[in-house]
């Protein structure tokens, strides 16, 4: 069975991108989410196995999204895919309970690696 | 507007450029202007928030932007659509957002707001008095992209959006 995917960022362009390379390499992407509010709601009632998660949203950031999905799931698998790499960035998506971080542009190679990292760990 | 600032989005642009487009941009004659002002038919624009604060536009013209768009969605795109138009818009968060990243390098912490697409020339975009830098970037057959920046350093310490 394919594993889950939720993905989350504002831009049509990347969730579109991120869906092709994921369906692409045997995975679903069951939900796709505007904003960080979408994806915590999102992330309740799909419950997928993992999460793509942008930082730089409207209505909600994708940090302040990991934390809220961490209270209502500690063992949430969700992995950042921001244009933002500094080390602050990265520490506070960590802290927030994410367990990787990718930076945008990608390789598409990458971002099957790190996803499959996330949900085999 | 400290010229310092200019390094970190330069480098972010041609960075991102490479590798979105393939195409390794040719950094032209730096501009100076009294204020954030755009000739171009599509912009995109950034808010910064941080230690420095202000905007920075990408500017292009209608065709560039088609071109380009073409170019990341992968396949010729004739209408400049909600696709094209979220293409355009993250190529400016992916260069703002490793600008912030050579920023911080520097010591310089700042934060970047979703992008906005404004559509249609001669439009002034802020009423603040910043003058903005120009770096024009020629893309090869793509077209010319040009980076507005208006960046001043933080003048209230309140109210810090995340
Ligand atoms: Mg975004």
């Amino acid at each position: 069975m394919s594993k889950r995917i939720l993905v989350a960022d504002d831009a049509l362009f990347m969730r579109a991108t991120l869906k092709a390379i994921l369906t692409g390499n045997g995975f679903e992407v069951v939900g796709e989410a505007t904003n960080g509010q979408e994806a915590v709601e999102l992330y309740q009632s799909l419950k997928p196995d993992g999460v793509t998660m942008d930082i730089t949203m409207p209505v909600m950031d994708g940090i302040s999204a990991v934390a809220k999905i961490k209270e209502i799931d500690p063992n949430a698998r969700i992995m950042m895919v921001s244009a933002m790499g500094q080390k602050d960035m990265v520490l506070q998506a960590i802290q927030a309970g994410a367990r990787d971080f990718l930076i945008k542009p990608f390789q598409p190679d990458n971002v099957v690696e790190k996803v499959n990292n996330l949900i085999a760990a | 507007m400290k010229v310092q600032y200019v390094a970190p989005f330069a480098e972010a642009a041609i960075n991102v450029c490479q590798m979105v487009l393939g195409t390794t941009p040719e950094r032209g004659q730096l501009a100076a202007r009294p204020q954030l002002f755009t000739s171009e038919q599509v912009n995109i624009v950034c808010g910064i928030v941080g230690n420095v604060e202000g905007l920075v536009l990408y500017g292009l013209s209608g065709s560039t932007a088609l071109r380009i768009a073409s170019a990341m969605v992968g396949q010729k795109m004739v209408i400049f659509d909600q696709l094209a138009a979220s293409a355009i818009a993250e190529l400016g968060n992916m260069i703002s957002g490793n600008s912030a990243s050579l920023l911080a390098q520097q010591g310089i912490k700042c934060d970047i707001t979703p992008p906005t697409l404004i559509r249609g020339t001669k439009v002034k975009i802020s009423t603040l008095d910043i003058p903005a830098l120009v770096v024009p970037l020629k893309l090869g057959d793509l077209g010319s992209l040009e980076v507005n920046i208006s960046l001043q350093e933080r003048q209230h310490h309140n109210g810090l959006a995340a």
